[in-house]
């Protein structure tokens, strides 16, 4: 066990950031230097959270990008996978997180960025068939377009929530190291599939069947 | 366009401004005409140009731009154009005033200075530029204090010269300078930012050390500078303090006035530093975390190009999963009382149930006072009608009352009239056709 401020969990749970650092883990934010105090103090509690979460059938990852989130391996503590514009918008801004380009800006994006770059990648006109699955018919396209809007707002609040980007006022967002967490299947030595296949036996992320139980209720 | 509003209100300088149309329109080579003439000046140390020196700079200009030209008579056709322009646009002005009797004399106006300025010198603040403007604003500031004692009671006119004037033109001036360098130097960050961008866009990981070297000297540069203007502006303000406090006791409002505005100057400038070195500190960490995590450990740029891939729809699916835990359901610590009862009118039965009713003769009392009249002895139908009938009651109604008292006589008593029926009246204005009655049981008896 490493040097740490805490002796025992006793000491832990009674500090003045555990209760918040545990509502906030347990909501499926990801804490990361960002931050400040709760990451600090995620660091230093680390070894006597770990057999804490795990006693609620949850793992405590702490990842070296600089981060950590609680991942739920049974279902005691309730847990969800990412919608399709959740994932969609995640990877996007993934992406951009990746690009030299945001450096300029210190990691802040607008919401029209994402929202082009996500069009130029994916393709408008894909974009606008992936996230209007109900569209039977030739629809107007005005309404089409202001769907994908409001859908893409939708999941960079929720993306702000779980703590992958920070939100900005004037429709703008700070990108955080959590994103990466949308690029972890790809990345490594091993091929992009067997990456996948490990990530899931894990139950960092779903795959498959899982994914048709999509929350359409947005 | 100073002079047009003498209005201190922003708003009212901004209305003034646009009412009068203010409008710069500047080309590439106009600029470098007025950078060319700029130059000169300071090199050959003289203020003004004749009208040939004018042109012969647009052609060096034109020469060293490469710019097309139409050859000599062509170059001084267009030079005349683009010089009117400047002189209409108040960047050049004729200084000679002597009209059209000899080829006038122009100079840079103090706007051409200003933007010639903007893009030839590099007025970023540094150190040194710093130590030089900040040295000089004490060294004003200490010959404004040493002369405080002399002023003691002295004319407000004294104060003026000795005080207010110093501070108004020294003080803000060079504090001026100091800002305008601190625009300088924001302006340096901003280019550099895209700068570091352009590094990694260019040479990805190769450009790590670069970059770092970029960040940390320019870290070093501003908290040495926000070091640097908290020190200085400590001492400044202590000046000025000792200036307030002699100009109050003196009286001295307009002398306190200055110095306080100096103040708040040198506080503007201190901020500064302040609030661009946390600006950068968040900017320095975030790229500092950039270059760690994702430049090192995606040194091939592989991730970002899988993740396009992927993104565009030619991976497998795939979906995070994140904890969920629903909110803990919290019990209202006070008991909630139902809301109370709608008040509500008790039920009752609307439809009513129906009771016998002696049916009425509406001529039952017409019937009985024809009956009445009979028995007291009147014998025609004139004298019956009048008996029976309400002598209150409108004409119309009396008029009904007769045709009834006719009918009902008809059929209760013995009718006679003379083949000559006279008209008799019943009251003032309703007259009938007299008829001759006998009553039933008379008739009876007679018959």
């Amino acid at each position: 066990m490493s040097e740490s401020r805490f002796a025992r969990l006793e000491d832990v749970v009674l500090d003045d950031a555990f209760p918040e650092v545990d509502l906030v883990l347990r909501r499926g934010r990801h804490v990361g230097r960002d931050d400040g105090e709760q990451y600090t103090f995620l660091v230093d509690a680390q070894d006597h959270l770990e057999p804490f979460y795990r006693r609620y059938g949850c793992e405590l990852v702490h990842k070296s990008d600089g981060y950590f989130y609680l991942l739920p391996t049974t279902e005691r503590l309730g847990r969800r996978h990412l919608s399709l514009v959740e994932m969609l918008v995640g990877q996007a801004l993934a992406l951009r997180y990746l690009d030299p380009e945001v450096v300029e800006t210190g990691g802040v994006v607008s919401r029209d960025d994402v929202l082009a770059h996500l069009a130029g990648v994916v393709g408008a006109e894909a974009l606008v068939k992936l996230l209007n699955p109900k569209l039977r018919r030739r629809q107007d396209e005005a309404i089409a377009a202001h769907n994908v809007r409001s859908r893409v707002d939708g999941a960079l609040r929720k993306l702000a929530a779980l703590g992958f980007v920070e939100a900005l006022p004037d429709a703008r967002f700070r990108l955080r190291a959590p994103l990466l967490r949308f690029a972890e299947p790809l990345r490594g030595a091993d091929s992009p599939e067997a990456q996948l296949a490990a990530l899931a036996a894990a139950g960092e992320v779903v795959v498959g069947d899982a994914l048709d139980e999509e929350d359409t209720s947005e | 366009m100073r002079g047009t509003s003498t209005s201190d209100d922003p708003g009212a300088r901004i209305v003034a401004l646009h009412a009068s149309g203010v409008a710069l329109d500047l080309g590439t080579l106009e600029l470098c005409v007025l950078a060319a003439l700029h130059l000169k000046a300071e090199h050959l140390g003289v203020a003004a140009f004749a009208e040939d020196a004018l042109v012969e700079t647009f052609t060096q200009v034109i020469e060293l731009t490469r710019a097309a030209s139409d050859g000599e008579l062509g170059a001084r056709r267009r030079a005349s154009a683009v010089l009117r322009r400047l002189r209409e646009q108040r960047l050049l002005v004729r200084v000679d005033g002597a009209g059209v009797v000899r080829q006038g004399e122009y100079a840079l106006s103090r706007l051409a200075t200003g933007i010639v300025t903007f893009f030839l010198e590099d007025e970023a603040l540094t150190r040194e530029s710093l130590d030089v403007l900040v040295g000089t604003l004490l060294a004003c500031l200490g010959e404004v204090r040493a002369a405080l004692p002399a002023l003691a009671g002295a004319p407000a006119e004294a104060w003026r010269a000795r005080v207010e004037q110093p501070l108004a033109v020294s003080l803000v001036e060079l504090a001026r300078g100091i800002e305008r360098r601190q625009r300088g130097f924001d302006l340096q960050q901003e280019v550099f930012q895209r700068e570091i961008g352009a590094l990694l866009a260019a040479d990805w990981f190769g450009a790590v050390e670069r970059c770092t070297s970029l960040l940390d000297t320019t870290s070093t540069l501003l908290a040495e500078l926000h070091e640097l203007l908290l020190r200085h502006a400590h001492r400044l303000t202590e000046a000025l303090f000792e200036i307030i406090e002699a100009a109050a006791t003196a009286g001295a409002t307009d002398a306190e006035r200055a110095a306080r505005a100096g103040c708040e100057q040198i506080e503007r400038i201190a901020a500064w530093g302040g609030a661009r070195q946390r600006a950068w500190s968040d900017y320095h960490e975030w790229v500092h975390r950039y270059l760690r995590d994702v430049v090192r450990l995606d040194p091939s740029r592989v991730l970002a190009h899988r993740l396009r891939e992927q993104l565009a729809g030619e991976g497998p699916r795939y979906a995070l999963v994140v904890a969920n835990a629903p909110s803990i359901r919290l019990l209202r610590e006070d008991l909630v009382e139902p809301p109370s009862a709608p008040v509500r009118r008790p039920k009752r039965e609307r439809d009513v149930e129906p009771e016998p009713e002696a049916p009425q003769d509406p001529d039952a009392e017409l019937r009985e006072r024809i009956r009445g009249a009979l028995a007291g002895g009147a014998r025609g139908l004139a004298e019956v009608t009048a008996r029976a009938s309400d002598p209150e009651a409108p004409l119309d109604a009396r008029f009904r009352t007769a045709g009834r008292v006719a009918e009902l006589v008809a059929s209760s008593a013995g009718l006679a009239s003379e083949r000559e029926r006279p008209w008799l009246p019943t009251t003032d204005d309703l007259v009938v056709e007299e008829w001759a009655l006998t009553p039933r049981d008379a008739e009876g008896a007679g018959g």
